[in-house]
C-alpha cells in the first residue's frame, strides 16, 4: 500500500543512498585533498544519519530517558510505568553508535587536516596529480 | 603536466560506488533493519534495554540511570566506548606529534586581531553561555540526554568560536598553552582508565578482587561489590548512577581540552605554521 508516510520515508532513504554515492565517488576523483576530506565528513556523517533514521519509529518519538528524574527527585518506577515507557521511546541502540561516531569522526578529521597541512608545507600544493609528478621527477 | 581527466575511469568509480550502497541498502532492507515507513514497535533488543536500564525489581541488571543511551555506552557496551576513547586519543596523540616542531608563540591581543567589534562582543556575551551550557549537559549525563562526549564537543564549539571571532591571541593571553591543554586531557584520560577498574580496584583494597569485573557499574549478586547509586548529603538522596556520572566528568574533560587544543594549532597564523619546524629545507 502506497501512502504518503511511505513516500517520505522512501524519499528519506534515496537521498542519503544519492548522498553516499556522490561523497564515494567525490573522494575517489576528486584531485584536490581538501575536497576529498570534504567529501569523508560528509560521507561519515550522512552515515550517522542513516543510522539515527533507522533507530525512529512512526507514531511515538520520546526521547530514551525515563522522564521526571534528576538528582534529588528519584522515581521508583514499576513494571507499568516501564513498559509504557518503552513503548514510547525510540530505539537507543543507534544513538550510541552515533555519540561516540561522531566525536571520534571529528579528531580522525582533525589529524587527517593535520596530515594535509604537512603536504601543503613539503610540497607547496594540495592537488595528488601534480605531488605524484613532483615525487616522480625526484624534487622535495 | 597534468594529464586530462579519464571519463572511462571516473564512469567506472560512479558505477561502483552506486552498485556497492545500493547492494549494502538491500540487504539492510533484507534483513528488517531498514523497514519504510518505520515500524510502529521497537526491536526486541531495543525493548529489552529500555527496560531494564532503570529497572527497581531487576537490581541484577540494571544500570541505576533513567538515560538508556548513557547506560548503554558504558555499562553494557562499555569495551566499545574504551576502545572509542583510544582511538581519539591517538587521532590528537598524532596530529600533535605531526606538528611537534611547531611553537605556540607568545601572542598579545591586538585591537586588530579577529573580527569586527559587533562579532566580538556578540561572541564574548555567548562565550559566557557556552561553557555553562556544555558543563550542564557532561554533568546531566545520567539524567537527561547528553553526556560527556556530547558536553566536551559543545565546549570545543566554544573555543572554537573564540578563535575565528576573537583571534588566537585572546586564548593564548588567557593561559591556554599547548601543555596546560594536553596535561587536562592527559588527566582525563587517565581518570577514565582508574573509571574502568575502579570496582577492581576497590576489590583489591577488601582482598577479595576475584568477585569483580572490569567496568563494573553495580553490584551483581556474583560479584556483590559495587560503588552504589544514591549518595546521602544535608538529608537529601542524590542519584549519581554509580561510575556513569565520573565517567561523563572524565569524558568532558579529554574530548574538550583536546578538540581545544588542536583547534588552537590549527587557528595559529599562516606564517608560524610555515615557519616552524625543519620539514622544509
Amino acid at each position: 500500500m502506497i501512502n504518503a508516510s511511505t513516500i517520505i520515508w522512501g524519499y528519506v532513504y534515496t537521498s542519503i543512498i544519492v548522498i553516499i554515492v556522490l561523497t564515494i565517488y567525490g573522494m575517489a576523483t576528486r584531485p584536490n585533498i581538501v575536497k576529498k576530506l570534504i567529501m569523508l565528513s560528509i560521507l561519515s556523517d550522512t552515515g550517522n544519519l542513516l543510522a539515527v533514521v533507522i533507530g525512529v519509529r512512526s507514531g511515538f518519538i520520546k526521547p530514551p530517558v525515563f522522564p521526571g528524574v534528576t538528582f534529588t527527585n528519584i522515581l521508583e518506577p514499576g513494571m507499568e510505568e516501564l513498559s509504557k515507557f518503552a513503548e514510547e521511546a525510540v530505539d537507543p541502540l543507534p544513538q550510541v553508535l552515533v555519540v561516540t561516531a561522531i566525536v571520534i569522526g571529528l579528531a580522525v578529521l582533525v589529524f587527517l587536516g593535520y596530515v594535509a597541512l604537512l603536504l601543503y608545507r613539503k610540497y607547496g600544493t594540495l592537488d595528488v596529480r601534480l605531488i605524484e609528478v613532483i615525487r616522480k621527477n625526484g624534487g622535495e | 603536466m597534468v594529464e586530462k581527466r579519464n571519463n572511462l575511469k571516473e564512469l567506472i568509480i560512479a558505477v561502483a560506488s552506486s552498485v556497492l550502497v545500493v547492494v549494502l541498502m538491500a540487504i539492510l532492507v533484507m534483513s528488517n533493519t531498514i523497514i519504510i515507513p518505520p515500524a510502529e514497535r521497537n526491536r526486541p533488543l531495543a525493548s529489552m534495554f529500555l527496560m531494564m536500564t532503570y529497572n527497581w525489581d531487576l537490581k541484577e541488571l540494571w544500570s541505576a540511570s533513567p538515560e538508556v543511551v548513557t547506560s548503554i555506552l558504558w555499562d553494557y557496551r562499555g569495551l566499545d566506548t574504551v576502545y572509542e576513547t583510544s582511538v581519539f586519543f591517538l587521532a590528537i596523540i598524532g596530529s600533535i606529534a605531526l606538528v611537534r616542531s611547531l611553537k605556540v608563540p607568545n601572542m598579545l591581543p591586538s585591537k586588530y586581531s579577529g573580527m569586527s567589534v559587533i562579532a566580538k562582543t556578540v561572541t564574548k556575551l555567548t562565550l559566557a553561555a557556552i561553557p555553562v551550557i556544555a558543563a550542564s549537559i557532561a554533568l546531566h549525563g545520567h539524567l537527561t540526554p547528553g553526556g560527556g562526549f556530547q558536553g566536551g564537543s559543545v565546549f570545543a564549539v566554544a573555543s572554537l568560536l573564540a578563535i575565528i571571532a576573537l583571534g588566537t591571541p585572546f586564548l593564548i593571553a588567557r593561559g591556554w598553552s599547548k601543555d596546560k591543554l594536553l596535561t587536562l586531557r592527559t588527566i582525563g584520560l587517565v581518570l577514565i582508565a582508574v573509571i574502568a577498574i575502579l570496582v577492581p580496584l576497590i576489590g583489591f583494597l577488601r582482598k577479595d578482587v576475584l568477585s569483580t569485573y572490569i567496568m563494573q557499574n553495580q553490584e551483581k549478586p556474583w560479584a556483590p561489590l559495587g560503588i552504589g547509586y544514591v549518595f546521602n548529603i544535608f538529608g537529601y538522596n542524590i542519584l549519581y548512577s554509580g561510575t556513569l556520572f565520573f565517567l561523563n566528568i572524565a569524558e568532558f574533560l579529554a574530548v574538550s581540552a583536546g578538540l581545544s587544543l588542536v583547534f588552537i594549532i590549527l587557528g595559529l597564523p599562516t606564517k608560524t605554521i610555515e615557519e616552524g619546524g625543519d620539514i622544509r629545507k
